[in-house]
């Protein structure tokens, strides 16, 4: 029983890596323009779209196709920006708010058709990294995923070091606190908006990318995933990193060990999604601006 | 000559009552399936395939009537009130004269309730709830088989494999709940020890129940996958990645379509070796002459394998067709009177419909509908070159343990 539970606790923070790193892309695009992006869980499909063509069409090997895919994911959430989103903020619109849902939501659903339609709808998966599993007692583990958490961690860190280390990060946080003041001080907040839309992009490309070996390519496989984002971000507390990081292993383990855990057995797996949420309902409850999040965060 | 010409009136109005056909003479043909998500757009891709494959042949040979035959497909994304608008849709807006089609059974039990209110026939190729032919509708049909016809057999097999200890793990949806209720049913009487779990339609870790079945003891002899779409294949993965099946302990069945695309490979790989799963299709088994040329125009045209998904789809436009030759007209009720009258050589079999009201399900449903078990020898083999276990008289082979 030990045993399972431990194999269960492994396996929890291997998703919640996963998670994380997907949710860090939305947190930090929210902290920084303030929307919140409905098409999340489309970049992350099309980084692992990328990622898997890079490595099919083109034999990039896994890790390269998964940098390159990445990439090319910032510069798509460039163009993003500039062409959908600056409006916000050069009061080019008057319900901000509104504008913003709208136009991801849009979005969201335009590129899961258009992905249905370019890539068509059968299943994909990317080359294994690692193939194999490793065992060690009576627990094994595919070795996939031992090199996807490795390389989350690795993303992770890299982000967190240019967010809190760099000049750049410094002028994110800055706009993230106050634009106005931000500009004031000589940062230019339209950079910033780009800077941290393309990053977001990225890190949910990287999500997409890492996953394509683990789990499977799909047009709608961003759906689900993103829906756990939000439940992250707000779990950890809009616009706050190190909220996002743990409540995203808080949320994998949740599923893990609470699906196992489940007092009718039978049932565990239909209520999986289900346990995340009730554990969102709980904090909210008792913290309702979540485990590490402002007490106001809204667009200006 | 007033009464002549009223005369003419009237039979002029009761030739445009009985020949819905559009301005320009062409009959068009309804089509529904999941295009998109949270469909099994595959499968419904898959269907559309055929049936345009169908409607191009119709129309080489001729047409129906002395019309082209058109088909209009609405994507019903595995949504039953998708499902219902498309229905709407096409008879209302396009004027279909038949509807063909669908692969979800939720969708399917929408899309009955509309064809049976709008009086317009419809042909269920691939959702297989018992519900669907149960409610005994005068304008709908299967040709699909129902759940408890289908998996009784697939039933008959585990039982005669010799399987003791049987876990299951069932997506929430009319099909699976409808498959785990049928095999539970047969399995308990025959003594087999069942582990029965649900899970969402959209999981994609298994991971934690799979565990759980790997460490019970005594392990599962059979894990019994009730899945469709990417659901499926990561079971057929995760369940290999943590040792758990197949294996020589335990063996591992995948009952959904995706099983038979050739896709399943790129997904499972090593996975997919000794992997059990089902079809309404196997070559070398004579079915009727139509059957190996339409694979070939299929392979052909698509560049792939089709499976008895394809094949209903491409039967239940033909079934249209036939219909309206024999009733002479469009005419929902002649149509319906028709197609219970039918024996039409398709790809599998003479097809018929039952007329009999018990079992519920048997009403305007083929009986014929043939089932096979096949276990995977081998990585990359497509379905067709796989181990045929069932049935009986048919069977190659027993089953292999890696």
């Amino acid at each position: 029983m030990t045993e399972y539970l431990i194999l269960q606790a492994l396996n929890g923070l291997i998703i919640g890596l996963i998670y994380a790193l997907m949710a860090l892309g939305l947190t930090l695009i929210f902290s920084v323009l303030k929307i919140v992006n409905f098409a999340h869980g489309e970049l992350y499909m099309l980084g692992a779209y990328f990622s898997y063509y890079l490595a099919k069409m083109f034999g990039f090997p896994p890790v390269l196709a998964v940098l390159s895919s990445i990439i090319i994911v910032f510069f798509l959430g460039v163009v993003i920006e500039v062409l959908f989103l600056r409006p916000v903020y050069t009061g080019a619109v008057e319900r901000k708010d509104e504008y913003a849902i709208l136009i991801t939501f849009g979005l969201s659903i335009f590129l899961q058709n258009l992905a249905l339609f370019v890539f068509g709808p059968w299943t994909r998966r990317s080359p294994s990294f690692v193939s194999g599993t490793t065992s060690f007692c009576s627990l094994s583990i595919s070795n996939d995923r031992l090199v996807v958490s490795a390389l989350a961690i690795v993303f992770m860190v890299a982000t967190l070091i240019i967010i809190g280390r760099t000049f750049i990060g410094k002028g994110l946080r800055a706009v993230s606190q106050d634009r106005e003041a931000a500009a004031i001080a000589g940062i230019n907040p339209f950079k910033m908006n780009l800077l941290a839309f393309g990053a977001g992009s990225a890190l949910a490309a990287a999500g997409g990318a890492l996953i394509g070996p683990i789990f499977l390519i799909f047009p709608t496989m961003g759906a689900m995933p993103v829906i756990k984002s939000f439940v992250i971000i707000v779990l950890g507390g809009m616009g706050s990193i190190k909220g996002c990081i743990i409540a995203s292993l808080i949320l994998g383990e949740a599923e893990s060990l609470g699906s196992v855990l489940f007092p009718d057995l039978t049932r565990g797996l239909a209520y999986k999604n289900a346990i995340g949420l009730l554990f969102l309902v709980v904090v909210l409850l008792l913290k309702p601006t979540g485990l590490f999040g402002e007490k106001h965060v809204r667009m200006k | 000559m007033k009464k002549c010409f009223s005369l003419l009136v009237c039979c002029l109005m009761a030739l445009g009552l009985t020949l819905p056909v559009n301005a320009k003479g062409i009959i068009k043909i309804g089509g529904v399936g999941p295009l998109s998500a949270p469909g099994s757009f595959e499968s419904g891709k898959e269907m559309k395939m055929a049936m345009e494959q169908a409607i191009d042949e119709i129309n080489g040979a001729g047409g129906v009537l002395g019309k082209k035959v058109a088909l209009v497909f609405e994507d019903t994304q595995g949504l039953p009130e998708k499902g219902t608008a498309a229905m709407e849709r096409l008879v209302e807006k396009h004027k279909a004269v038949a509807v063909v089609g669908e692969f979800h059974s939720s969708v399917a039990k929408a899309e009955i309730e509309v064809a049976n209110r709008l009086k317009v026939p419809l042909i269920i190729a691939e959702a297989w709830a018992d519900v669907i032919t149960a409610k005994q509708y005068k304008y709908v049909f299967r040709i699909a088989p129902a759940n408890s016809l289908f998996y009784s057999k697939i039933a008959d097999w585990i039982k005669a494999a010799g399987f003791k200890t049987v876990v299951m793990i069932t997506e929430n949806s009319d099909y699976g709940i409808g498959v785990e209720r049928v095999i539970r049913e047969q399995l308990k009487t025959a003594g087999i020890k069942i582990t029965s779990i649900t899970a969402e339609r959209t999981i994609q870790d298994f991971t934690p129940q799979l565990l759980r079945f790997k460490m019970s003891k005594p392990r599962p002899d059979l894990l019994f996958g009730i899945f469709t779409g990417a659901g499926e294949l990561l079971m057929v993965k995760q369940a290999h990645e943590i040792g758990l099946a197949p294996t020589k302990e335990t063996a591992m069945f995948a009952v959904g379509t995706d099983a038979l695309h050739k896709e399943f490979w790129e997904i499972t790989g090593q996975s997919g070796k000794y992997i059990l799963t089902k079809t309404g299709y196997y070559p070398g088994i004579k079915f009727t002459e139509k059957t190996e040329p339409f694979i070939k125009r299929f392979k052909k045209k698509f560049n792939r394998e089709p499976t008895f998904a394809a094949m209903e789809a491409y039967e239940a436009v033909c079934l249209v067709a036939d219909a309206i030759k024999r009733a002479g007209s469009t005419d929902p009720d002649a149509m319906v009177t028709a197609l219970e009258k039918t024996r039409f050589t398709g790809l599998r079999g003479v097809i018929r419909f039952s007329l009999d009201r018990e079992p519920k399900y048997m009403y305007h449903q083929w009986p014929g509908t043939p089932s096979f078990v096949i276990q995977y020898t081998q990585v990359d083999q497509p379905y067709t070159d796989a181990l045929l276990l069932w049935p009986k008289e048919y069977s190659h082979g027993s089953l292999i343990k890696p």
